[in-house]
């Protein structure tokens, strides 16, 4: 419940943005928004979470940031959906030489160590001419984010292949593609929602951990992620610059995880039933 | 209260208590120099050979100073402020290893006279052959980036070839005289000297080190290396032998290498180092707002110049009113406020305190009205959109954010590209590469003609052109070809006030600023300033520690 309450905040946030701060995000206001100095300005009644290091307003960057963070893990979520639902489905169904090949493959992914991965496809994609794109993001994220979501689905399809009720499907002669896409689909969605809605928490994480490293969406993008990496330097002087996108990546992924653990609640509750 | 709440406590009462974030020593009192101590900085990267023909990078530079004495050096000992509008007296030239220098009044030949005292760091009298010999050894080293600034001694070139062997525009009359002749007038020349390669050597140290030569300088300056742990630390400590103890008051200077900038800032701030130079944006405004700090601040002029060129040669830039517009357009004082002040807004290419550079020239004012009467007149009513190419640091960052937004006011909308250093400097020296980006230039000497020569001369006499706004002029050619050639000070200067103001009339680039470097030291750090050409230069530094030689608590 309170999962979904922050998630549907962040959403209309996110949705909002431009209502919600009248101030451009990307703009920055150098004889405003920055002291004699130069340095960012605290809170104040003119700036409500006070100003960056380049005088752009924190409040207008937060908001945009949550359209921003969410679209990447949006994206990169559905990747990850659509590649463990297909592998899962085909893994579970085929059964023998397949399934060993692709769950080894799976295995082989997770066996890496996530950060490092990243970092190597985050970079790879970026010499492949996509660095002035979000692209390099979600399809990292989508390439290391399928296995969970594979091997649930395989387990799933695999006891569902043996059931009686596909044995009868056969009999009558459907396609093994027919098969799949009518009736054990159907039955695995449910599991599919609650994977997804905890891979997107994880995706949001992540994608804050890859702007962090410098290997989210270029700049000047406003992902919360990139305003923490930015900050960070100025914790002393100005600690709003690492406090406020930290607590939005909090609340974002807190919201998430208790959406994702109502769902499976739910879903468990009806399997009892 | 539960043990909970006592936890709670404990962390409000660690978050709310006052931290002093202030120096942890103060200064011990004394108003003359003290002798001894170990002065400690660091550095990131590493010093690759301390062997001064070939050593060229920056960080070597701060151990190779104080190794190695020249002839002549640059003063040490004065004050200049960044603003003001005079000639740095730090740029000028005082002798060092040689007692007086004549030139004749061709400019042509250059006659030393030695200090009669001067030895090198094992006690062994230091006399004009070594300079011959180390000159010349410069000329036969064929990966000595100096060799060509040495061109213009008589019989240079075929030493370089390697069609002989011995200078003939070097001679030793004696033990104590030196002359150099040159082919052709070169008023740099005295500059190029104070450059440690010049430094006297021995032909049997030389060669008896062998390839340990790169670690074992055969120091002539104030100090003497002590250790080096590659990659770790150099230790330099007092060289007995100096002539001029009193210009060594430290009885040791340790410099650390690889050590990264924010690191180097938390290590000076818990007292491990007694400086830290170049500072990250967020630590300048630390030391800048701590009262207690300020005062230790230290800014220097460098010898560098930064803006954005144009190439002159294609639409819009071929136009001048457009380039005169896009000068108007720039607020300096923007780009002021986002780098923390730590610049001097600019007028042209030569930086504060430079010779030849033009006091009454004004920048450009920020002047939208006309900046757009003049792009409306240059036939661009509305505007137009290019590509403005810059490289990924904060800097460069922060000066493109600052155009872009000031040009978009007069309608010229800039989209940003940023691209590493070295596909950035390739990309730009292109005639046909993109033709609006950031620049920076960085002279190697401390002469107008090492800004203007290689980055405005239509045919730079000199290997590598840098002239990337492909600006071609016969009258500014005319007049820095005039001005190299000419020996008499006082009309070499009009004509590099007259090519200055060309080059502000023309606008080659949207003149930005001239950095200005910033360093903090510990409050006992005394006798210190950053010298514009040898930046960290603590041969005259000392420690005002306490009586048993420690730093005074504040």
């Amino acid at each position: 419940m309170v999962g979904a309450v922050l998630v549907a905040a962040l959403v209309a946030v996110a949705v909002l943005a431009p209502v919600l701060s009248a101030k451009n995000p990307l703009a920055s206001d150098v004889e405003h928004g920055l002291s004699e100095l130069g340095a960012p300005l605290p809170p104040s009644g003119e700036a409500v979470l006070g100003t960056d290091q380049l005088g752009r307003d924190v409040w207008a960057r937060v908001v945009a940031g949550a359209g921003a963070s969410l679209s990447i893990a949006t994206i990169a979520t559905l990747i990850a959906l659509v590649l463990g639902l297909s592998i899962g489905l085909i893994a579970g169904y085929a059964g023998g030489a397949i399934d060993n090949a692709l769950m080894r493959l799976a295995d082989l992914v997770l066996a890496f160590p996530f950060l490092l991965l990243v970092i190597l496809l985050a970079a790879l994609f970026r010499e492949a001419n996509l660095a002035s794109s979000n692209a390099p993001v979600y399809l990292t994220l989508g390439a290391v984010g399928w296995m969970t979501m594979a091997r649930v689905i395989r387990g799933k399809t695999q006891v569902l292949a043996r059931s009686e009720m596909i044995m009868a499907a056969r009999a009558i002669g459907a396609s093994p593609g027919r098969i799949v896409v009518r009736h054990i689909l159907p039955n695995v969605a449910g599991v599919v929602i609650v994977v997804t809605a905890l891979g997107f928490a994880q995706n949001l994480l992540a994608e804050s951990v890859l702007s962090y490293l410098g290997l989210g969406p270029p700049p000047p993008a406003p992902t919360w992620g990139r305003m923490l990496y930015e900050g960070r330097a100025y914790y002393r002087i100005a600690p709003h610059l690492v406090l406020v996108p930290g607590a939005a990546i909090l609340l974002a992924v807190i919201g998430f995880n208790l959406l994702g653990e109502g769902l499976r609640d739910a879903a468990d509750a009806k399997v009892q039933r | 209260m539960n043990r909970r709440d006592g936890l709670l406590a404990v962390l409000l009462v660690a978050g709310c208590a006052p931290v002093d974030r202030g120096p942890k020593f103060r200064p011990a009192g004394a108003t003359t120099p003290r002798d001894g101590g170990t002065l400690r900085f660091a550095v990131k990267d590493q010093v690759r050979t301390l062997d001064p023909t070939i050593a060229n990078d920056e960080v070597a530079l701060y151990v190779l100073h104080p190794l190695f004495d020249t002839l002549i050096d640059f003063d040490t000992s004065s004050d200049f402020s960044p603003t003001d509008g005079e000639i740095d007296p730090r740029l000028t030239i005082v002798p060092r290893l040689a007692e007086s220098v004549e030139v004749s009044p061709d400019g042509l030949v250059y006659t030393f006279t030695l200090r009669p005292d001067i030895r090198f760091s094992d006690g062994v009298p230091i006399t004009a052959a070594h300079f011959k010999y180390s000159l010349e050894r410069t000329l036969r080293t064929h990966d000595s980036p100096f060799s060509a600034y040495l061109g213009d001694i008589e019989g240079a070139h075929d030493v370089i070839a390697g069609t002989a062997t011995t200078c003939r525009g070097i001679t030793a009359l004696d033990a104590h005289r030196l002359v150099i002749k040159l082919s052709q007038v070169n008023p740099a020349l005295l500059g190029i000297l104070t450059m440690p390669f010049a430094t006297p050597q021995r032909a049997e140290y030389v060669s008896a080190a062998g390839d340990q030569l790169r670690r074992q300088p055969d120091a002539t300056g104030p100090f003497m290396l002590e250790r080096w742990d590659e990659g770790d630390r150099i230790v330099l400590k007092r060289n007995p032998h100096y002539v001029k103890p009193t210009r060594a008051h430290l009885d040791k200077i340790e410099m650390l290498e690889n050590v990264a900038s924010d690191t180097q800032f938390q290590m000076f701030e818990r007292a491990e180092l007694d400086a830290a130079e170049k500072l990250a944006a967020p630590d300048y405004l630390f030391v800048m707002n701590e009262p207690a700090w300020k005062p230790y601040v230290h800014r220097s002029t460098v010898m560098n110049s930064v803006g954005s060129r144009m190439n002159i040669q294609v639409a819009p830039f071929d136009k001048r009113l457009v380039r005169q517009a896009l000068n108007y357009a720039l607020d300096k004082s923007h780009t002021q406020r986002l780098l923390n002040g730590t610049t001097v807004p600019a007028h042209g290419i030569l930086p504060p305190g430079m010779f030849g550079r033009d006091p009454g020239l004004e920048p450009y004012p920020h002047d939208v009205v006309k900046a757009r009467a003049l792009l409306a007149e240059a036939g661009y009513p509305h505007g137009f959109d290019v590509e403005y190419v810059t490289t990924n640091d904060e800097e460069t960052e922060k000066v493109a954010l600052s155009l872009q937004s000031d040009l978009a006011e007069v309608g010229v909308r800039i989209h940003l590209t940023v691209m590493s250093y070295a596909t950035w400097i390739t990309a730009i020296g292109k005639p046909s590469g993109p033709p609006f980006s950031f620049m920076t230039w960085a002279a190697d000497f401390p002469d107008p003609s090492a800004f203007l020569d290689p980055l405005f001369h239509s045919q730079p006499n000199k290997d590598g052109s840098s002239n990337n706004s492909f600006y071609a002029n016969p009258a500014l050619d005319a007049l820095l070809d005039a001005a190299r050639q000419e020996p008499d000070r006082a009309k070499r200067e009009a004509l590099y006030r007259r090519a200055e103001q060309i080059l502000h009339d023309d606008a080659p680039w949207i003149w930005d600023y001239h950095r200005v470097t910033t360093e903090v030291t510990q409050p006992y750090v005394a006798g210190y300033e950053p010298h514009p050409i040898w930046e960290r230069d603590y041969t005259s530094a000392w420690l005002d520690l306490g009586p048993d030689g420690a730093p005074v608590a504040r």
